[in-house]
């Protein structure tokens, strides 16, 4: 007997009681369709993480001032003590920081013609172009004469040049940001959306932020370009310690600044959905063990139901294989269309629920089949065995 | 004449609970190929547990049986389910027929075990069909078949592999007499091609057919007689 026929053999009792067996499917078909949506999320995640982290860099550390404290409390006030000066001895006295780009930013509103926009004015100077990953698509970034100049140009992010332009080129216009006319020599490409949006900013140098537009001379940020990102813990070494000293802090008082990667929210993001993938793992888990269970109770059913037509079989000269092998088919079959209707479902999910288009997570699939056709054999097991050692009298003579 | 049954001494002893039951009390038997046997006796004899021994459904308690050249306690359950899908056809009263299933496959399911391709199967349970006159019933259920129909089903089964040994419990039990006799018919063009027949009866004009009538009475054989006419008891 071919293992065909037997799978035939276990189609037919299947179709004969059609409904017991969707039912008791069910419970197995969501854990598969939650696995399956995990899956998918979870990879969806993760190519957009990587694109984000391609665009940014993951070998650029973040330093801001640390928060004033009063009493110890925090006052949400952010220190300012943060100097041009230092970003320039951090490339000085690091060895594996290439690069540190100052960077002082505020809002401030930006108009052209009749139009308005209140946006963030970002100073800083040429090097961050590519330190952030930030080119102009139009025109370009301003240059170290137009710096130490203290030139008023400025590079718009997309958002802000929609604001204010209808469909035209920027380049060569006159805006005004915060009452001074600015002359616009370059838009940037799109970043997109994230967790703020970095395209609505407008680029001046540094130094006219500082002195003509905000009147300070600290910064809010510095941008410290490592050599790779495997120098971290040296780069982060260096940077608590040439601060520490220019901000003569003593030996037990705590740093009062930070220092971030740039993909540090990432990692968060990342980690959480691990966490709810593991978390929905576990639950599929138990609904395949459940489902597993149904399955052996089916198929003790269908052994009892059918104690005569064993004894038939066995009469006419089935060997006890023949039977063991004939439900095991049968429960095999019966976890494979939990499989089935486990992957039908979730991809239907995740075309409707997230959009994953076509992104079919084929070993997950594979998968999937292969272990609800093994839960169904597990389960199977000990039904088939009752019904292969069946005393063939006995079995015959079953009402 | 080479035996084809010998058995020695053989018992049965059912045990239910604390009662044990003496189904066979020590049978001495031998029947050769191509004989024609009928067994009668009182209900609880021993009728089915002989025939049931003999058909290697059953094994007994004690004492020896062998069939053709093998001590039938020497063999493996595989080598018991093959004598009997190879070796002998079984015909019940009760037909015993798988319900869901279609005549032809019916009559194919022992072909199936013996690992007959699919094609041949059908061609040979297609002949099997014609043989007992049902052609033109291939694919009809075994519930949209008469009595005397379902058993001529099972008779085509049970000749399907061309088996030496041919038993039938009760052939004719659930069926009217013309019927009944139609049954007979086939089991007597079984014989006549060189079959051994093996037949339980309570039935006078069916034992009739056989040439050899073994009467049974609690376990044990009470006659073993050349079926003559004065050798059987009057019809009821
Ligand atoms: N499985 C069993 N368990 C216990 N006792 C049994 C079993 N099968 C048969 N017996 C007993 O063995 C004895 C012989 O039974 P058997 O079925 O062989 O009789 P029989 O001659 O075929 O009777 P009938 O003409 O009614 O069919 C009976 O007393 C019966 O009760
Ligand atoms: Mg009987």
């Amino acid at each position: 007997m071919s293992f065909s026929e037997n799978i035939r053999l276990a189609l037919q009792s299947l179709k004969a009681n059609p409904l017991r067996s969707v039912l008791i499917l069910i419970g197995m078909a969501v854990g598969i369709a939650a696995v399956l949506h995990v899956v998918v999320l979870g990879e969806l995640t993760q190519k957009r993480i990587n694109e984000r982290l391609q665009k940014m860099g993951s070998d650029v550390l973040r330093i801001r001032p640390g928060f004033s404290r009063m009493h110890g409390v925090r006052t949400g006030e952010k220190k300012v003590n943060l100097k041009w000066d230092e970003a320039n001895e951090l490339v000085a006295q690091s060895q594996v920081i290439t690069e540190a780009v100052p960077v002082y930013s505020g809002g401030g509103d930006v108009a052209f013609r009749d139009k308005n926009w209140s946006t963030q004015i970002t100073g800083t100077t040429p090097a961050y172009q590519h330190v952030n990953n930030d080119h102009p698509a139009e025109g370009r970034f301003f240059s170290a004469q137009e710096l130490t100049e203290r030139a008023r140009v400025a590079i718009l992010g997309t958002t802000v040049y929609e604001k204010l332009f209808d469909n035209v080129s920027p380049l060569g216009k006159t805006i005004f940001i915060k009452s001074q006319p600015f002359l616009v020599i370059g838009l940037l490409e799109a970043k997109g959306e994230s967790w703020s949006n970095p395209d609505d900013q407008v680029f001046v140098p540094i130094t006219t932020a500082q002195e003509r537009l905000f009147g300070v001379d600290h910064l809010s940020t510095i941008l410290a370009q490592m050599r790779s990102a495997a120098d971290y813990d040296e780069a982060l070494f260096d940077i608590e310690s040439i601060l520490r000293r220019s901000h003569r802090l003593s030996r037990d008082a705590e740093n009062d600044f930070q220092v971030r990667r740039q993909d540090f929210f990432l990692a968060t993001i990342q980690e959480t959905n691990e966490e709810l993938a593991r978390f929905i793992i576990v639950i599929a888990l138990v609904s395949l063990v459940v489902g597993g269970i149904g399955i052996a109770n089916v198929m003790l059913i269908s052994v009892a139901e059918r104690i005569r037509e064993i004894g038939i079989r066995r009469a006419i000269g089935a060997r006890k294989f023949h039977i063991l092998f004939q439900f095991l088919t049968e429960s095999m079959m019966l976890g494979f269309f939990g499989g089935i209707l486990g992957v039908g479902g979730g991809m239907l999910f995740n075309h409707f629920y997230i959009d994953a288009g076509l992104l079919l997570p084929w070993p997950w699939i594979a998968y999937s089949f292969g272990i609800c056709a093994g839960i169904g054999i597990l389960a199977g097991i000990y039904p088939a065995f009752r019904a292969a050692n069946m005393n063939v009298i006995d079995a015959l003579r079953h009402e | 004449m080479d035996a084809l049954i010998q058995m020695q001494a053989l018992t049965k002893i059912y045990q239910t609970g604390t009662v044990s039951v003496r189904a066979l009390a020590g049978i001495d038997l031998e029947i050769q190929k191509n004989e024609y046997v009928a067994i009668m006796g009182p209900s609880g004899s021993g009728k089915s547990t002989l025939m049931n021994i003999i058909g290697c459904l059953d094994m007994p308690s004690a004492g020896r049986y062998f069939l053709g050249q093998d001590d039938i306690r020497d063999l493996s359950d595989n080598r018991l389910s093959e004598i009997r899908s190879r070796k002998i056809g079984f015909v019940f009263q009760s037909f015993n027929l798988l319900p869901r299933v279609s005549a032809l496959q019916n009559i194919a399911l022992p072909l199936i075990y013996l690992g007959f391709p699919p094609k041949t199967r059908e061609r040979l349970a297609a002949e099997a069909l014609d043989r007992v006159g049902l052609g033109d019933r291939k694919q009809h259920k075994p519930n949209e078949l008469s009595g005397g129909q379902r058993q001529r089903i099972a008779i085509a089964r049970a000749l399907v592999t061309q088996p030496d040994l041919i038993l039938a419990d009760e052939p004719t039990g659930n069926l009217d007499s013309k019927t009944g006799e139609e049954i007979m018919a086939l089991i007597q063009v079984l014989h006549d091609q060189g079959h051994t027949v093996i037949i339980v009866t309570h039935e006078p004009y069916i034992a009739a057919h056989a040439a050899r009538i073994i009467r049974l009475r609690d376990g044990l054989i009470e006659s073993d007689l050349p079926a003559k006419p004065q050798n059987l008891p009057r019809a009821r």
